[in-house]
């Protein structure tokens, strides 16, 4: 019997072409629509958690207890030889940066500006985060005697200063003293990270350490685990190893990103649930009418013989094979889409200024998860269940004989 | 074939009721070739639907092969029809997305007949009803006669007990109407089909066994 019905329906899709694929393309479109800006949503928040974790956070950072609150360097991490042997052993450490910051003041001969200078060392940040990527302007490096220093790109426009400008930093040493220290920029950064692009300067760490009178002693040890999904486990390791330093996930230090994900989130579902509602009234709308205008057809079925329960299986069949071929057409489409804009990016330039305010490149990159897929074809078949039932739900009461007849439909 | 106080009343909104058969009792036996006959409104068409299961009457019993017709439900009736009556509409009413061959083997393909029994069967009603050439065309493409040709050929591809033609010759000119009555006869003959018209054309009341005459939805005459 269903071989039957799946027969009529699928002569009836191949006779009536023109509606057919008129269903078909609006599945695919809106479905391959819904897969791109789930994907470019995606990539924003990926792209933002991405770049606060090579930039700074890493996974999970250790800090002295009471550091994060009050940016003292009395409150730094010591032994920090033996905390790299315990990290060199850790399994699932990818790699780790060892930071000596101290907030003060950063000034050129017309202006001046509160930053925090970082003492870094450069090969362990291209390990850790490809730091070198951000590069903006100049030179990746701190000269021969380490008396150059990388700005973030904000604060050099601020200060209005580029590469060759000289810079002086004054802050206090770990003596309670005020020194200040000069520096040539060889190097500007563009990170996305907005506390790095507009607040920070990069030294060498052996530089850092001499200013600041504080030798083999870090304030941020960042680390980069090689399983995501093990973040929790280690964290617990190293908490337990550590008790007395603050062992921090990446979202715990910025629960904005956290907060941007959720909003993101939600940004998609109303973004999803507004272009879907359109697109299953279009289907809907396609499909009843294809069913209403067929009603004098089922009818003369009906009366010669063709149970309720064929015409029923012949509809559904019907709707779900357009809404296979639609999934499958939008489904291709839209991982086209995706990969196109995961690997070359949306160039957003115009808007470059309002992307940059949020820590967003110009280029916007896409994320595709599988479940993007599944979810999508859970809505293409809910929009064609909910669109065959009222249209079913007509032909069931319907007589017959009487529409035949040309009385009711 | 049993018809035991058949009434039927359409209610077309309270108060508005339009009797349309009153009280019938017949009896009609196996291999007729009969005809219900009357002016327009005096019921044959409504009397043919109930026997034929498309509607259901008000009062009273059909009866075919002692299964109360009337007892059953939109489902069973509808598998009684497929198995059991062929019918021939005034309009025709071929399913238009189907081309005439499809349209001839649908109720043997609905009763899960193999593809060889039902080519062999159309080739053979095709001959009889001389369609050969417009198998392959769909119904839009052919004439009015070759459309109630197509709908005779489906009605008795199945080889059902019971023929139901509601004024088969109403839009067909003389030519083919007389072909038409003449090949339904000689199915009737060879096939043993109970065949039963409703119409008022001289010529399918000079070609039927028995008629019953209907006015104002009661049988005035049966002879």
């Amino acid at each position: 019997m269903y071989k039957i019905a799946f027969n009529i329906a699928w002569e009836s899709l191949m006779r009536r072409k023109t509606r057919t694929w008129l269903v078909v393309t609006m599945i695919a479109l809106s479905l391959s629509g819904l897969l791109f800006l789930q994907g470019l949503y995606d990539g924003m928040v990926t792209h933002m958690i991405s770049t606060a974790i090579r930039s700074d956070s890493g996974d999970i950072s250790l800090y002295a207890k009471q550091y994060r609150l009050e940016k003292n360097i009395d409150y730094h991490i010591k032994n920090i030889e033996m905390i790299k042997s315990y990290l060199d052993h850790l399994d699932g450490i990818d790699s780790y940066a060892m930071r000596l910051a101290q907030e003060g003041l950063v000034a050129t001969a017309h202006k001046s500006l509160g930053a925090t200078l970082k003492g870094v060392t450069l090969e362990d940040e291209h390990r850790f985060g490809k730091f070198d990527t951000f590069l903006y302007k100049g030179k990746f490096g701190f000269g021969a005697k380490n008396q150059n220093a990388i700005i973030g790109f904000k604060l050099a426009e601020k200060l209005k200063v580029d590469i060759g400008s000289r810079l002086v930093f004054t802050a206090q040493d770990a003596t309670g003293e005020i020194n200040a220290i000069s520096f040539r920029i060889i190097g500007i950064v563009k990170t996305g990270n907005i506390a790095i692009d507009e607040g920070s300067v990069f030294v060498s760490m052996d530089t850092m350490s001499k200013f600041l009178d504080l030798s083999k002693s870090a304030t941020q040890i960042a680390i980069r685990i090689k399983d995501s999904s093990q973040i929790n486990n280690i964290q617990y390791k190293l908490k337990k190893h550590f008790h007395t330093l603050d062992v921090m996930r990446w979202d715990e230090l910025y629960p904005m990103l956290i907060q941007m994900r959720k909003m993101m989130d939600l940004f998609n579902w109303i973004s999803y649930a507004i272009v879907f509602s359109v697109a299953a009234l279009g289907i809907f709308g396609v499909i009843l009418v294809s069913i209403l205008e067929r009603m004098r057809e089922f009818s003369i079925m009906m009366a010669i013989g063709t149970s309720y329960k064929i015409i029923r299986y012949q509809i559904i069949s019907e709707a779900f094979v357009m809404a296979i071929s639609g999934y499958l057409i939008g489904a291709f489409l839209g991982w086209c889409f995706l990969i196109y804009t995961a690997s070359s990016g949306i160039d957003l330039r115009y808007f470059k200024a309002g992307l940059e305010s949020f820590g967003l490149n110009a280029i916007l990159y896409a994320d595709i998860r599988f479940y993007y897929f599944l979810q999508a074809f859970s809505a293409v078949f809910f929009a064609i269940f909910l669109s065959v039932l009222w249209p079913l739900h007509v032909l069931k009461k319907i007589k017959p004989i009487e529409v035949i007849k040309g009385k009711t439909v | 074939m049993k018809l035991i106080h058949i009434s039927k009343t359409f209610f077309q909104g309270s108060p508005k009721e339009v009797k349309a058969l009153a009280d019938i009792n017949l009896t009609i036996d196996k291999g007729e070739f009969t005809t219900l006959s009357g002016e327009s409104g005096s019921g044959k068409t409504t009397l043919l639907n109930i026997i034929g299961g498309l509607e259901r009457p008000t009062q009273g019993s059909v009866y075919i092969d002692d299964i109360e017709l009337t007892a059953l439900n939109d489902e069973q009736m509808a598998a009684f029809r497929l198995n059991h009556i062929g019918f021939v509409f005034q309009a025709y009413n071929l399913i238009s997305v189907f081309n005439v061959k499809e349209n001839i083997g649908f109720i043997m393909k609905l009763l899960g007949d193999e593809d060889t029994k039902i080519d062999k069967r159309i080739e053979e009603l095709a001959a009889i009803l001389q369609i050969e050439d417009i198998l392959d065309k769909f119904p839009d493409q052919i004439s009015g006669g070759q459309q109630q040709r197509v709908a005779v050929a489906r009605a008795v591809a199945s080889r059902p007990k019971l023929i139901l033609a509601d004024e088969p010759t109403a839009n067909l000119d003389s030519k083919n109407s007389e072909r038409l009555i003449k090949m339904l006869r000689t199915l009737n003959e060879k096939e043993h089909i109970t065949v039963i018209f409703a119409s008022h054309d001289k010529y399918v009341l000079d070609q039927s066994k028995r008629i019953i005459v209907l006015e104002d939805g009661e049988v005035i005459e049966d002879n």
